[in-house]
């Protein structure tokens, strides 16, 4: 790493959203840092100071209960969400596509939050938690707000967050627990890769909701469909909301194929 | 300059470290551990994979100062007086190094691989060793060598050790 700058591990969140006031524009918040890191070695990120926020302890709650849902700390890693029983027991989308992100090295560092946060088109956490109909609470030194994950993701890599803020928390609300889901991501190798597209489905009373990731600048959530539905329908209303790009990974149109292919397969597992 | 404390193979090491220098350029060029490789710099191949608290990670993505008062693994704690470990000497066996460079990273995931999973089936292999990239194409060797090295070539009779 290259390029210089100082280094803050606040043991208190109040003490990380003062740093972040008096450095806002020039302040970036470190938890697993698989993006920041990368971005900061490659030049494309020069801040002059780096707030660690992993010693703040209520950023590491990771919490589920029937009445409120999940709810994710900014500093739980996807190992840890991974290996959280009430995930795995009632929120299977999260479960399967967290298996997905990257290689089991970077889910010991990366969290969910970071991964909404730098708001990728193929972010794993994206889609499904749109399907889940997430929620995100961001906190500056003077503000609390709460925003849909829909209004949260403004287009590649932006965000509604503010210098000043960061995010606490993603919430889940209990509406889709225990739902049957699924989560296919095509990529160019077996192994870990960037997804080419992903599709993320959730089933639920007789509706299922889709999420696509990769296929536009940001991750989409479809209109709700009943069960039963014929896939074509679905097909076509994927089609009018996505405007894949070509890049180094495929074709627009072969994004667009798959998107199609994949809805299908995931309508038939999951039995939509 | 940060003043660090990293238990690094049951040794402690005080460094003082730039704050924006990552774990695995003080483990190499500040303490000398060069066993610990850098290939990509940006979490892709798992060259340079040490155990911190535990957990195997990418000690590129991972500044010096965050790993403060760490204990910390690498391909340096592997042998012990001179004998290298079991899955050393598998590797050794099935010719699972080419260049090498692949290796530490791959020596460090597959020891927390076996905490985790003390006999891996051959997919867990392969599954648990999809961060580490080896370009010599190794694979095939590299997966029999855990399978020898956690019994389970012989117990399948298709080797016999003396």
């Amino acid at each position: 790493m290259t390029h210089e700058f100082r280094y803050h591990a606040p043991g208190s969140l109040a003490e990380a959203l003062e740093l972040l006031e008096r450095h806002a524009g020039d302040a970036v918040v470190l938890s697993g840092g698989t993006d920041l890191l990368v971005n900061i070695r490659s030049g494309l990120s020069k801040p002059s100071h780096v707030i660690d926020i992993k010693q703040i302890p209520e950023l590491k709650t990771l919490n589920y209960d029937g009445k409120n849902g999940l709810t994710i700390g900014a500093c739980v890693t996807v190992n840890e969400i991974l290996s959280y029983e009430p995930v795995a027991e009632s929120y299977a989308v999260l479960q399967a596509a967290g298996a997905e992100l990257a290689t089991y090295q970077l889910r010991n560092r990366a969290t969910a939050v970071g991964n909404i946060v730098t708001a990728s088109p193929c972010g794993d956490m994206s889609s499904p938690l749109l399907c889940l109909d997430a929620e995100v609470v961001i906190v500056s030194r003077n503000n609390t707000r709460r925003v849909s994950l829909r209004e949260f993701i403004t287009g590649v890599k932006t965000t509604v967050l503010a210098p000043n803020e960061l995010v606490r928390e993603i919430l889940v609300p209990p509406t889709y627990a225990g739902a049957e889901a699924g989560y296919k991501k095509l990529k160019r190798i077996k192994g870990h890769d960037l997804g080419v597209i992903a599709v993320a489905l959730v089933k639920h009373g007789g509706l299922f909701r889709v999420g696509i990731s990769s296929a536009a600048p940001t991750p989409l959530l479809l209109p709700e469909f009943a069960v039963g539905t014929p896939p074509e329908e679905v097909q076509d209303a994927a089609a009018a909301a996505i405007s894949p790009i070509d890049d180094v990974r495929c074709t627009k149109e072969y994004r667009a194929f798959m998107v199609g292919v994949y809805i299908e397969r995931l309508m038939s597992e999951v039995g939509a | 300059m940060k003043r660090i404390e990293l238990t690094i193979n049951g040794d402690l090491y005080r460094r003082d470290v730039h704050e924006h220098r990552t774990l695995l350029h003080v483990l190499r060029e500040e303490i000398g551990l060069t066993g610990t490789k850098e290939g990509c710099g940006a979490g892709e191949c798992g060259a340079c994979t040490v155990i911190m608290d535990g957990l195997p990670l990418n000690s590129c993505l991972v500044l010096a100062v965050e790993a403060d008062g760490a204990e910390i693994e690498t391909v340096e704690g592997e042998s012990k007086d001179g004998e290298l470990s079991g899955v050393q000497q598998a590797f050794d066996r099935h010719h699972a190094v080419q260049c090498g460079f692949c290796t530490p990273g791959m020596l460090m995931t597959i020891k927390d691989l076996l905490r985790r999973k003390p006999k891996p089936s051959r997919a867990e292999v392969i599954e648990g060793i999809e961060g580490n990239f080896c370009r010599c194409t190794g694979y095939e060797q590299i997966i029999e060598a855990v399978l020898d090295a956690t019994g389970q070539l012989e117990e399948k009779g298709e080797i016999k050790h003396a």
